[in-house]
């Protein structure tokens, strides 16, 4: 892993396209401003592991239970 | 081609049926799937892996939802599932399934999104309140 020391306001580039600054640092926390292209997608690390745990969790399922939300689905008269 | 799966037996599939996901689905190494819509399912269609018997997600179709839940998808997206000028995808949300109905949810920050024409398929991760990872499958189909 590369590792840079930066100051306040300074700033690290990725490519030619993605600058990220520091903008504060307050105790164990930092603010960071993202500069990058408008579409381009950019999240906070957590969201990406919630999304992997809850796949995870969702691939745990048993026909049983598929199979009684379907009728209940039924016993209300729609499909 | 034959698919073998732990809760629905061996499937007979078309080889043109295998949906490529190069990217995978988070947390899972299988990048070729089945969809599966047996009329016997309501809403719920099934995700399989190709080559992981075990491995399979219950979907729905985001437009079985009363919820309006909009996704926009980048250019760099757009490029990796070759959408085309007027390119139609599908949005697949992942159930949660559970023993009991009101516990059911779908997760809206992580959609699956599909090229129905090309069979290419990515999840997308949603940023923001509007997409909540657990949201209860019966309260948002509405009445």
């Amino acid at each position: 892993m590369l590792v840079l020391t930066r100051k306040n306001g300074e700033a690290v580039t990725v490519g030619d396209q993605i600058r990220i600054i520091v903008l504060d640092v307050k105790g164990n926390q930092v603010r960071l401003g993202v500069e990058a292209p408008s579409d381009m997608r950019i999240y906070r690390e957590e969201i990406y592991l919630q999304v992997q745990e809850e796949n995870r969790r969702a691939a745990q399922w048993n026909l049983a239970d598929l199979e009684n939300a379907v009728h209940k689905l039924d016993s209300h008269g729609k499909r | 081609m034959q698919v073998e799966t732990t809760r629905f037996g061996s499937l007979e599939i078309e080889d043109d049926k295998v949906i490529s996901m190069p990217e995978g689905i988070l947390g899972f190494a299988e990048r070729r799937f089945i969809l599966l819509n047996p009329p016997n399912l309501g809403p719920f269609c099934w995700l399989q892996a190709v080559d992981n018997p075990n491995l399979a997600f219950v979907v729905t179709d985001v437009e079985n939802l009363a919820y309006d839940c909009s996704y926009k998808l980048t250019e760099e997206e757009c490029c990796a599932l070759e959408l085309g000028e007027d390119g139609k995808v599908i949005y697949l949300l992942i159930v949660n399934m559970a023993a009991e109905p009101q516990d059911i949810t779908v997760n809206l920050r992580g959609p699956i999104v599909l090229n129905p024409d090309r069979l290419i398929a990515r999840q997308l991760v949603m940023e923001g309140e509007s997409y909540p990872l657990r949201h209860p499958f019966f309260q948002i189909r509405g009445n």
